[in-house]
């Protein structure tokens, strides 16, 4: 049995709500999940969120189904980019640090070209609630799949109605296309529990979205472990040397120190 | 010889509460199926729906389902399960969705492996016992599962039924 993953479950304010759907996703199985924090700097709030402890806001973690051991809870930040100056392009930028995973959702062609070939993120997401209001290049598809970007279709809104369900279809399909099922993971956003499906569910819902079956098994599984690796060398240096806040240390200017160390 | 092959999908009914699982009958979500099938994938897949498919077995007290498709098709059937979002009965709808736990090529390898998956459920229900009282009930659940093992086959059912009961 592989490990299967989710990488984004939408953070609420509601306790209550987040605790059912991480309850629900250990009981189906999965081992590590996302809380995905959205972030639009074109609105009026122009603070990056701060993520939350897990451990006050949930208590003791649900055991995985199949596994002894407790589910993994990551942190996840999504930026809604739709001019250039929306995102910090620097890597190890302040703001990005505490979160475990970066992902860039793109509003024009130009911006999602640039955003593949340059930006310094793990996913970039696919919204499956509008249609797209550009086509996928493949120029830019295969710099992203060298670059060991991947990109990101989500299902639960698939489940809500007809038209969305169109739209979702039509975006994966499209992606599918110019992807050939390479660098591709399906997660679920899902608002509530039961917009969650067990991972065998999923799987075959990627032959819907136009996946072989051992492409729609690797969306779920070893993309996923990729994101993570990627994300992890993304924050430390290299994935060789990672630095880490010692107790009682000063709260800033960690990181940069190490930096210079190791260039010297 | 040929003869006519079907798979076996044992699938497990998540609800928000468990007052609605015992409302559940093997009627309505054999409707809720075909229905989810012809949402999406429209006549040709309700035509498929109609080869071969039924419910065999429903548990209302855990939520467990057999599903039997053609084995031609099941693939194309499966891949509309996870758009079933409710199941319709008695006049009220059920939010619910299906979990897929094993596919399987006859209701026998099926049922092993319900009972392994039962036996697992029972060893994760163990630390979450309130009183002692409940504690030594799944215990001796538990204990009656693994004795399981060393006889027969059709003794299975009697033990299965044991277990129904603590869920």
């Amino acid at each position: 049995m592989s490990v299967f993953m989710d990488l984004n479950v939408p953070f609420t304010d509601n306790h209550e709500l987040l605790q059912q759907l991480i309850q629900t996703a250990a009981h189906l199985g999965y081992s590590t999940v996302a809380i995905n924090y959205m972030f639009e700097p074109s609105a009026k709030n122009k603070q990056v969120p701060v993520p939350a402890d897990i451990s006050q806001l949930i208590g003791p973690l649900p055991l995985v189904q199949g596994r002894s051991r407790p589910i993994r809870v990551l942190h996840r930040l999504t930026v809604v980019v739709s001019d250039p100056a929306h995102f910090v392009t620097r890597a190890n930028a302040e703001e990005y640090r505490p979160f475990n995973l970066l992902a860039v959702q793109l509003t024009s062609e130009k911006l999602f070209h640039t955003a593949c070939l340059q930006y310094d993120v793990d996913i970039i997401s696919i919204p499956g609630t509008e249609k797209l209001p550009f086509f996928f290049k493949r120029a830019a598809i295969n710099g992203a799949a060298d670059r060991g970007v991947v990109f990101e279709v989500s299902y639960a809104a698939a489940l809500r109605d007809s038209t969305r369900r169109r739209y979702t279809i039509t975006n994966a399909l499209s992606l599918m296309e110019s992807c050939r099922g390479r660098g591709v993971i399906l997660c679920s956003a899902a608002e509530q529990a039961l917009e969650l499906r067990g991972p065998y569910d999923v799987i075959t819902l990627g032959v819907l979205f136009g996946l072989c079956d051992a492409d729609s098994k690797d969306c779920v599984s070893s993309s996923c472990r990729s994101v993570l690796l990627h994300a992890e060398t993304r924050r430390t240096a290299n994935g060789i040397v990672s630095t880490r806040r010692r107790e009682g240390a000063g709260p800033l200017g960690e990181a940069v120190s190490a930096k210079r160390a190791k260039v010297i | 010889m040929v003869r006519v092959k079907s798979r076996y999908l044992l699938c497990e009914i998540n609800v928000t509460e468990r007052k609605y699982l015992l409302q559940l009958d093997d009627r309505a979500v054999a409707a809720a199926v075909r229905e989810a099938v012809g949402r999406i994938h429209g006549d040709y897949g309700e035509a498929l729906c109609n080869i071969r498919f039924s419910v065999k077995y429903l548990n209302a007290h855990t939520g467990i389902v057999f599903l039997r498709f053609s084995k031609r098709f099941y693939k194309l059937l499966w891949s509309a399960l996870p758009f079933l979002t409710c199941v319709k009965t008695r006049g009220q709808t059920i939010p619910c969705f299906l979990k897929c736990l094993h596919v399987g090529g006859t209701i026998q390898t099926c049922q092993k492996f319900l009972i392994k998956y039962n036996t697992q459920q029972l060893h994760r229900m163990l630390p979450n016992c309130k009183n002692e009282e409940e504690k030594e009930h799944v215990r001796k659940a538990i204990m009656n599962c693994s004795q399981a093992w060393g006889r027969k086959k059709d003794d299975d059912d009697e033990v299965r039924s044991e277990e129904d009961e603590e869920e």
